[in-house]
This record gives C-alpha cells, sequence and structure tokens, in this order.
C-alpha cells in the first residue's frame, strides 16, 4: 500500500516539475546571452543576428559581445552552434525559414545551389560604399564568386602555412641541412632512419610520420612542390584534374618507396592526426610535413619527454621543375553571406554591412581576436602578446575569432608574437609562402554535376592513390579507376569546368 | 496463443468494453506515436523528389522513382548488399548469442561479491564511443610497434597487417562489437532469468539434475520469449549496421568488404546536401526491414511462440 | 542441497568463474587504459601507446573540463532531464506495454504493428524538427523529452516481460477488487523489478547520452546538457579543427582530456547500477502466486 501512494505521489511530483518547465520557456527562441543582466539596451539600436559555429568547449563571456553592441550601437544576436552540427542545424534553419541575417556557410554543394537560386544578395553594388569592406583583397573576394556575382564577405586565412617540420638536432647529429629538393627530402627521411639521428646506438627510429590525409597530410603538399596542380590545371590546354598529371604519379611513387622502405610509418593511411603526432613528439620519427603551425604543440609535448629536443621549420622544397610551388587555399574560412528570408528589404542589408563594416575596423578587430588589451594581451613592439592563463582566453576571446572579417593586412589587427622561435619563423614563412603559391582554378567556375558529385568522385580516387602507394594495386589499376572517374560523371565535369572556364575569360 | 477476433459483432463489443481501461492505458502511447512518428513520416515523400530545403516540399520538383533506379543501377549496390548482409549474418551469428551465454554463466556464479563485481565491469566498454574503441584498436593492431605485432615478433611470427587489409575488416568488426557490446547486452537476459521461479530450479535438483543440466531445461527455456523477440527485433534492425563504427574502420584496402548502406548514402548523398537520395536509400532499407520483421515474426508464430505483433 | 557438492559441480564453477575472469579482464583492460590515460602527461601519453599505469600525475584534464563554468549547470540539465524522461518515460511505457500484454485484447495484434512499423521508418530530422516547432516545444526543455517518450525497442520488451507473467496474478488482483490500473501499480509493477529495473536504466543511459536534440531543439546555449559540453572537449583535443577553422596559434588542450571526459560521461551509470544490481536477484516472483 505504501508503494502506491509513493508512485502517484512521484507521478504527481513530475506533472508539476513538467507543468514548471512548460511555463519557464517562452515559445520564441532566446538568445545566448549569460547569467548576467544585461542593462536597458536602447530601443533604437538595430537588430543584427548571425549563426557562428563554436568550436570552443563551452558559448563565451558576453563581455566582448556587449563592448561590441556599444561601439557599433548594434544589438546583437550571435547564435553559437557547435561545430560538428553546424550543417544539421543550417539545414533545419533553410528548411523551416529561421535562417539569421548573417550566416556563415560554405559555399559548395547544396548551399552553391541555394545561392544561385537567388536566397541570398548580391552585394556587388554596394560593397564600395563601406571605407573598410572596399578594402578586402580582391583576390579572395574573387574566390568567392558564384556565376560572377559577389554574395558574401570574408575571413581571412593565409594562403598556404604547409612546409616541413623536422628534428633540427637531428639534422645537426648527421650534417644535415634544411632539405631545398626533393631529392635532399628524401636523402633526410633515409637518414633519419638508417643513421641513428638519436645517437643512442639503436635503430629505433623512421623518417616521416604521416597521416590518413591526402589534403592535409604530406601527400597535396609534396605533389605541389613537385609541380602538380592544385586539384586542376592546365593539360594539354584544357582544364584538366590533378591525378591525370604525370607529376601526380610520381608523386605515388616518392611515398610509396618511403613506406617499402620503412622510412615512414607503414600504417599511415589509418594513423590518426593524434598518433602521427605522437610519433614525433615520443621522438619516434623526426619529419612532419603539414601545417607549420602545428610546431608549438609537437615542441610542448616532446619537450616533456625530452627537454634537449630541438625543432625547425622550412618551406621551400623544389621538385623537379626548378621551380617552388606550393597549394593555396582560397585565403578564407568562413564567408558572410545574407539570406533574403532574413533580410528582408535593402534598408536592412544596408544595417548589416555597416556593422561587418564596424568589425573591421582595427579597435573593434583587436577586441574580437585578441580580446581587451590589458585583460586579455598587451601590447610589445607593435605585436599582441597574450596572457598565459588559457583558460581565461578560451572562456572569453577565442569564441568571437569566427565572426572576424577580413584579415590582419585589410583591418589592421595587431599580429602575435611568440616566444618559440620556431613558431615565429613559421609565421613568416606563411607570408613567404604567398609568392609562390599556385590557386584552384575551379573555384570560381561552375559545373553542376561537380557539385553533385565531388565527393563520391574524390573517394574513388582516394582510394586508388592510397592503393597505389600501398602496393595494393599497380599502375594499370590507377588507370582504370581513373577511366572509372570518368565514366560517372568525370567526362562531363571536365568538359562543364572548361566550357565555364572558356567564358569567365 | 493469437489473438482470435470473435467473429460474432457483439461478443467484440462486448470484449472493448470490458477491456475498456486496458484501451485507456495504450492511449497515451498511441497519441505520441501518431504526433511524434507518423505525422513526420510526410517527409518520406521527398524520396520521390529532388527536395531542396529552401524550396521546401511544395516547391520541390517530382521526380518518381528516379533515386531507387539510380540506387539499384549504380555500379557498387550488389556489392553494398552483400557487405551489409554478411556484416548482418556475422552479427546474428556470432554476436547474438553471446551475450545469452554470458548471462546465463554469470547467472551461476554462487559468490555474489565476484558475479556483482563481474556485472558491473563487463557492461563499462558500451560507454567507450566508436571513436575510442577503433583508436584503441589502432594501438593493438597497428603494424608499426602495435602490442599484438610485437608479440608475434618476439614469438618469432612474421607481423600482420590488421588494420589495412580487407581479411581482416570482418573479424574486427565482430571483435569490436562482441567487446564493447556483449556486456551490456547481458543486462536483459539477466532480467529475464532473475523472473524464473526458483522452485523450478528446487525440484530438478531434487531429481538429481546436474548444473549443467539444469541451465540447458530450465533456465535457457524460461527465457525463450525474450530471446525470441530480441531476435525479430534485430532482424529488422538487419541494415541498420552503426554508421560511425563501420565508417571509422572504412579504407581504401577494405572497401570492397566493408561499405554498407549507411557509408554509402554519407558520402554520395548527405555530404552532397542529397536530401532525397539519402531520404530515398533510408526508405529502401526500412523497406527490407519491414518484410524481414513480417517473415521473422510469422515463422516465430509458426513454431508456437509469441511474435512481437 | 543434493547435487551442490559434487565433483561435477565444483569443476563446472571454477571454470565458468574462470572463462567470466577473463572476459572481465578482457573488457575492463581498455577502460584501465582511459582511467590511467585521464591522468598522465601529453609526453607520456605519446611515449606510452597502451598506458595502465602512469608515471606523471596531474590532474590537469580534470581541471580542464572542471574549469568551464556551464559544467555544474550543464550537469544539472542532464540530471533533471534524465530523471524526469526516466520517470515520464517508464509511466507511459508501462501503460502501454501492459495494455499490450493482454491477450484478449481486440484489435492487439494491429496496434503492435502500428508500433512496430514506427521502428522500420522515420520522416528524418526535419519534418521531426517541425513537429517539434508545431508542438511548441522549441527551446524549452520538454523537447528532449516528449518527442522520444517511448523508445518501442523498450516497450516491447517490457511487454514480453508483462506476457510471461502467470496468469494466476491477474486473477488473485480481480478477486481483491482491484480494476486493470490497480492490478499493474499493485501488482505487476512489482513483481517485474527486474525488467522495470533494466528499462528504466536503458532509458536513463538514452536520457543522459541526449546531445544532438539538445543542439536541434535548444537555440539558448545555458539549457544545453552535458554531453555537449564533453563532446566539444573531445572535438577540441583531437586537434582537427586547427587544420582549418581556428585561431592556430594556441595549441588546443592536451590528449589526456579525452580521457577524462570518458571517466566523467561513464561515473554517473557506475554509481547508479549497483542499486539496480539487486533487483536481478533470484525469485522477484517468490510467494506472489501464493499471496
Amino acid at each position: 500500500m505504501v508503494r502506491v501512494r509513493s508512485k502517484s505521489a512521484l507521478a504527481l511530483l513530475v506533472m508539476f516539475a513538467l507543468l514548471l518547465t512548460a511555463c519557464g520557456n517562452s515559445a520564441g527562441t532566446e538568445t545566448n546571452k549569460g547569467s548576467e543582466s544585461k542593462g536597458e539596451t536602447p530601443a533604437s539600436r538595430t537588430k543584427i543576428s548571425i549563426m557562428t559555429p563554436l568550436h570552443m568547449a563551452e558559448v563565451p563571456d558576453p563581455k566582448i559581445e556587449q563592448l561590441i553592441e556599444e561601439k557599433l550601437n548594434v544589438d546583437l544576436d550571435i547564435q553559437w552552434i557547435p561545430a560538428s552540427t553546424y550543417q544539421d542545424r543550417m539545414t533545419a534553419a533553410f528548411a523551416t525559414g529561421s535562417l539569421t541575417d548573417i550566416v556563415n556557410i560554405s559555399m559548395t554543394g547544396a548551399n552553391r545551389e541555394a545561392i544561385k537560386d537567388g536566397q541570398f544578395w548580391d552585394i556587388s553594388s554596394y560593397i564600395n560604399e563601406y571605407p573598410n569592406l572596399k578594402n578586402l583583397k580582391q583576390d579572395v573576394l574573387n574566390n568567392t564568386l558564384v556565376d560572377g556575382n559577389l554574395y558574401a564577405l570574408y575571413q581571412g586565412r593565409p594562403l598556404s602555412r604547409q612546409g616541413i617540420i623536422y628534428r633540427s638536432d637531428w639534422a645537426a647529429n648527421l650534417n644535415l641541412a634544411a632539405p631545398e629538393t626533393l631529392d635532399e627530402l628524401y636523402e633526410m627521411i633515409k637518414q633519419f632512419t638508417e643513421s641513428d639521428p638519436d645517437k643512442n646506438n639503436a635503430n629505433d627510429t623512421i623518417g616521416l610520420a604521416d597521416r590518413g590525409d591526402l589534403t592535409s597530410g604530406a601527400f597535396k603538399t609534396v605533389a605541389s612542390w613537385n609541380g602538380v596542380p592544385n586539384e586542376w590545371g592546365m593539360l594539354d590546354g584544357k582544364l584538366a584534374p590533378a591525378f591525370m598529371f604525370p607529376e601526380y604519379k610520381e608523386t605515388m611513387d616518392f611515398f610509396k618507396k618511403l613506406r617499402e622502405s620503412g622510412y615512414m610509418n607503414t600504417d599511415f593511411p589509418v594513423t590518426s592526426k593524434t598518433d602521427q603526432q605522437n610519433l614525433i613528439i615520443n621522438g619516434k620519427a623526426g619529419v612532419y610535413i603539414g601545417c607549420m603551425c602545428d610546431v608549438q604543440q609537437l615542441y610542448t609535448g616532446a619537450s616533456q619527454l625530452n627537454p634537449d629536443v630541438q625543432f625547425d621549420v622550412h618551406n621551400k622544397v623544389v621538385g623537379k621543375t626548378g621551380q617552388f610551388t606550393v597549394w593555396s587555399g582560397p585565403g578564407y574560412n568562413h564567408p558572410y553571406l545574407f539570406p533574403k528570408s532574413a533580410v528582408k528589404t535593402e534598408e536592412e542589408l544596408k544595417t548589416v554591412l555597416a556593422f561587418l563594416n564596424g568589425l573591421m575596423d582595427p579597435e573593434i578587430a583587436n577586441l574580437l581576436y585578441w580580446g581587451i588589451e590589458g585583460e586579455h594581451y598587451s601590447v610589445v613592439d607593435g605585436k599582441a602578446v597574450p596572457i598565459s592563463d588559457r583558460g581565461k582566453l578560451d572562456r572569453e576571446v577565442i569564441p568571437y575569432n569566427t565572426i572576424e572579417v577580413g584579415d590582419p593586412d585589410t583591418s589592421g589587427r595587431l599580429s602575435g608574437s611568440y616566444d618559440y622561435a620556431p613558431m615565429a619563423r613559421a609565421q613568416q614563412l606563411f607570408t613567404d609562402n604567398d609568392n609562390y603559391v599556385v590557386q584552384d582554378p575551379t573555384l570560381t567556375l561552375e559545373s553542376q554535376t561537380f557539385t553533385q558529385n565531388k565527393d563520391r568522385l574524390a573517394q574513388l580516387i582516394n582510394d586508388a592513390t592510397y592503393n597505389y602507394m600501398l602496393g595494393e594495386s599497380d599502375e594499370a589499376a590507377f588507370n582504370q579507376a581513373i577511366e572509372r572517374w570518368k565514366n560517372e560523371g568525370g567526362a562531363q565535369i571536365i568538359e562543364e569546368f572548361n566550357a565555364s572556364y572558356e567564358m569567365s575569360k | 496463443m493469437s489473438n482470435q477476433l470473435a467473429t460474432n459483432k457483439g461478443s467484440l463489443l462486448r470484449s472493448i468494453r470490458k477491456n475498456k481501461l486496458i484501451y485507456l492505458m495504450i492511449f497515451p502511447g498511441l497519441l505520441y506515436i501518431l504526433i511524434y512518428k507518423y505525422i513526420p513520416m510526410y517527409g518520406l515523400i521527398i524520396s520521390f523528389q529532388n527536395y531542396k530545403p529552401y524550396k521546401g516540399i511544395m516547391g520541390s520538383e517530382w521526380v518518381g522513382f528516379e533515386h531507387f533506379t539510380r540506387l539499384f543501377n549504380s555500379p557498387d549496390f550488389w556489392m553494398i548488399f552483400s557487405n551489409t548482409l554478411i556484416l548482418f549474418g556475422l552479427q546474428l551469428l556470432i554476436y547474438f548469442p553471446i551475450p545469452i551465454i554470458l548471462a546465463i554463466m554469470l547467472n551461476e556464479l554462487r559468490n555474489e561479491i565476484y558475479k556483482k563485481t563481474v556485472q558491473t565491469l563487463i557492461y563499462l566498454p558500451h560507454f567507450m564511443s566508436w571513436v575510442i574503441v577503433v583508436s584503441i584498436s589502432f594501438v593493438i593492431f597497428t603494424f608499426d610497434g602495435g602490442i599484438i605485432n610485437g608479440m608475434l615478433e618476439s614469438l618469432g611470427f612474421s607481423k600482420i597487417n590488421f588494420l589495412l587489409s580487407s581479411d581482416w575488416f570482418r573479424p574486427m568488426y565482430i571483435l569490436q562489437i562482441i567487446w564493447r557490446e556483449a556486456g551490456w547486452g547481458t543486462i536483459v537476459f539477466l532480467a529475464a532469468i532473475a523472473a524464473v521461479d526458483p522452485q523450478l530450479y528446487e525440484a530438478a535438483k531434487m531429481d538429481g539434475a546436474s548444473r549443467f543440466r539444469q541451465m540447458i531445461s530450465i533456465t535457457l527455456p524460461s527465457i525463450k520469449s525474450v530471446i525470441i523477440v530480441l531476435l525479430i527485433l534485430k532482424i529488422g534492425d538487419v541494415l541498420e549496421l552503426g554508421f560511425e563504427h563501420v565508417y571509422l574502420l572504412l579504407n581504401s584496402t577494405n572497401r570492397h568488404v566493408a561499405e554498407i548502406f549507411d557509408t554509402y548514402v554519407y558520402v554520395s548523398g548527405i555530404l552532397q546536401g542529397q536530401f532525397s537520395y539519402s531520404t530515398a536509400v533510408g526508405f529502401f532499407k526500412g523497406f527490407v526491414g519491414l518484410i524481414l520483421v513480417l517473415l521473422a515474426n510469422w515463422l516465430a508464430k509458426r513454431y508456437g511462440e509469441e511474435g512481437i505483433y | 542441497m543434493v547435487g551442490d557438492k559434487s565433483w561435477g559441480s565444483r569443476i563446472f564453477s571454477f571454470t565458468n568463474g574462470l572463462l567470466l575472469a577473463i572476459v572481465a579482464l578482457v573488457t575492463v583492460l581498455p577502460f584501465i587504459h582511459v582511467f590511467a590515460s585521464s591522468f598522465a602527461t601529453a609526453g607520456e601519453l605519446a611515449a606510452k601507446k597502451f598506458l595502465l599505469v602512469p608515471t606523471t600525475f596531474t590532474f590537469d584534464a580534470y581541471k580542464y573540463i572542471f574549469s568551464t563554468s556551464t559544467l555544474p549547470r550543464a550537469l544539472f540539465v542532464s540530471i533533471f532531464v534524465t530523471v524526469v524522461g526516466t520517470v515520464w518515460s517508464m509511466l507511459i511505457s508501462s501503460l502501454t506495454a501492459y495494455g499490450l500484454s493482454r491477450k484478449d485484447l481486440a484489435g492487439r495484434n494491429t496496434l503492435m504493428f502500428l508500433f512496430v512499423f514506427t521502428m522500420l521508418f522515420s520522416g528524418g530530422m526535419i519534418p521531426t524538427f517541425l513537429v517539434v516547432q508545431e508542438t511548441g516545444l522549441l527551446n524549452s526543455y520538454l523537447s528532449l523529452i516528449v518527442p522520444v517518450s517511448i523508445n518501442v525497442f523498450n516497450m516491447i520488451i517490457l511487454r514480453t516481460f508483462f506476457q510471461g507473467l502467470p496468469d494466476g496474478l491477474e486473477e488473485s488482483g480481480k478477486i481483491d477488487g482491484c480494476n486493470d490500473f490497480g492490478i499493474l501499480l499493485r501488482i505487476v509493477i512489482p513483481c517485474s523489478m527486474p525488467a522495470i529495473a533494466t528499462i528504466s536504466l536503458f532509458y536513463a543511459v538514452t536520457y543522459w547520452n541526449t546531445y544532438m536534440h539538445a543542439i536541434l531543439y535548444l537555440s539558448d546555449a545555458a539549457k544545453w546538457p552535458v554531453q555537449v559540453l564533453l563532446r566539444q572537449i573531445i572535438v577540441l583535443a583531437s586537434g582537427l579543427n586547427y587544420d582549418s577553422a581556428v585561431y592556430t596559434d594556441t595549441p588546443p588542450p592536451s590528449q589526456s582530456v579525452k580521457m577524462a571526459v570518458i571517466v566523467v560521461a561513464t561515473l554517473p551509470v557506475l554509481v547508479v547500477y549497483p542499486f539496480l544490481q539487486k533487483h536481478f536477484a533470484k525469485g522477484a516472483l517468490l510467494g506472489s502466486i501464493k499471496s
């Protein structure tokens, strides 16, 4: 009997609790404000909403948001969305008509179709009315064009941060200089494996540590050093994909040889970034090809195990062409677009653009990127030095990085300074790379078949590439894969890109 | 026994009136599935369209069975289908019995503390995400200095490349599933065994039955209905193989044995924003599952067991 | 008792115990690795692949997780959603399962089929989102509970257990003058504690793991449950988004943070489970028919 009463009591309690929660929330969406009181916002402030990915663990402290609101006289509504589910939320927002004034989306795939369908504002005619916006780099803006129209503002990224990170103490032990050519690179990797670079009389090292990513790992970078174009290039006067170039096969042979000789990690296709970096950190491998920015992390980990460890970075490795070339990204990370479903009139569009223009002022740009001077960073010799409390930066500043507009060149924001010399050197090399970059010519070209099939077709070629390098298949099989690529849409893509190219000339 | 509806209308009405409180009990559940399961099913229509989220369902064009023909005509369809069936078969034949056996073994433990400890330890892996499981597998099985290969070498054998070979994919797959899920899977069977009347065991012991005999003749039959229900449900899930797990294990060397519908549709549909195609494949999967459930349920009933409907 | 102390019985027990010990060891070793790694430094993690006993000992990973100011609030949300959700789901599932277990119910098979059908076909994320929106649940904690009120799999298991109860139980309830609700509450449920405990556990774990729905339906970040926070931390620690997206100048948190997250996420279940274990004792039905 007691049991029954306690059960009914429980049921009542539950219903009561549910009632509480049901009444506790308003039906509409609320903004992501912290628990503090916001104070009165003057009714005359324009409201601007923006959706942006959240990479940090939690939504940031609204301090900086409030400062921006004050300085630009707006009422800001930032919707933070965990990055891994960003695409799903975006799809839901599209389907339910709940996009924000500014959206931060990629310009490929289904999104590109939406753009071409006229879902977003064409801002080509407005951009020059704004003093800061018109300073945005034309090259980068050109990379965002769809059908020749400008729909997006961008957040800049270095064009190429690729290079090699290597154990300079090992190189010193073996009298090796930084590799200037691919042959020297091969030699260094070989010596790091065979010649006991850590001088411990044991054969326990390998040269290169790579991971299972053909783009961000070593492959694409080494390929571009060897003269392979960036995804697409001119072959016999027409645009053709990179894997049809003989230099691509040469690159595959390069890695195949390295692997067969035992100079690199055998399981690299299934090695994660963590495991790849661990190989460097624990002193098993000595060469890392990828973003030179990773040197800081590698050093931090490696120095815990071996305080004498030394790394250096290097970017210019030349292939058979004799010229240094490296592939570049589009120069931007998050393009900002303006959905017509949220920004209803030209008036509204202008206020939104004015807001973004304001974000490009040096004062605001520094707020977004570095934080509040004196509290989050200090200025030394014209460069920003962040405080050492990572937690505070993570909680109060770093998430705002995702709504930056432009780049240090165009917005006047401060660059950072780094204690660790190789990291500082890496920053310089990023800029150096700018002089040698090779762009993907199809960024601004149109191909319907490509938009609809790129992932599946890319998987075909990636598989063939790996299988060749692993010795699972031979050149004939690779060529067969290319034929299959052509038959399943590739041939059409080549035609469409070339037609688009002709039109754009 | 299956539910025999009275052919006499009066008797039917009487039956309903007698059970009116029962119908009341079921009502909230029915309301729930109506609102949150059946109403959203209109979304399946997009399988027959070229759906664009910004156009909505009303605005997107109709393409009939185009996506289905595309699926069936794709050169890899039979490979994917057979891969899915084979992996499913492995799960059914190898994985499925294991939690049952474990539960029965646990039941035979006399020491309560030992029993509770083992029970708690074996379900822990269920809480590790597939990412962690696969990355731990990497550490154990990798060619360069992995634990197993290290042991093989020291014993004088040659190393085996477990991760980059199509031969080892299926064993790794099923091994990982057993490791992760078997422990958690015992819980349901333990509950079923706990519901068995101890008097049956007493009587059997007095008849001189050995413990092994008791296990076979009492424990097993008593949990038969739970086993059958779970079996039917599992069969209905035939094409649901756990996307994340397989996706993490897929690589260029094992694709021809590892590609299943979920991973295929992820690359060919979802990544490229082709919602209609993804939905069409999901529709197909549900359809196959439905046929198998109907079949399995009919079989169960034919052998005198309770089906799931 | 006769037959228990025989040689056959002893060998049986011994082999049984040994096999189970091996199973337990194999399953727990990787977990020990995760637990140990959560206290190790990045350097040691890189050096020792399958760490079981850390020589470096640091709380940094846990400090990182608990330094987030939203953790207490997120934990509270998760606990609230789990408790309320489990109670609610058990209520509605038990009602439905019991109702559908009555063998003389007209239309039983059809009704069952309606439920089973929903396991095979689903309208997808967007139509469900729209229904949630139309029923006024967006941005409310209820959106994490109501749309998942019944897990048909769980409900079917409950039904199977209810079906397995002796018919005598229902009779004795009727004799006492109970109506169907009374029979359910006073007799059926107390006699089905193993099943109730099991399904409650299943529901609780599912609610505790709520992640996707939270992000989809709750635009107010203050309402996010703890899994959202934990997953963000894991993604951060894997360093992948540092290739293109984020502020690349400061490195991501150490790998041990990933391990610490697993420990933190598993701890609640470890704590709750012992309380449920007592329901798996034999003889829950003992004496029920006799009374």
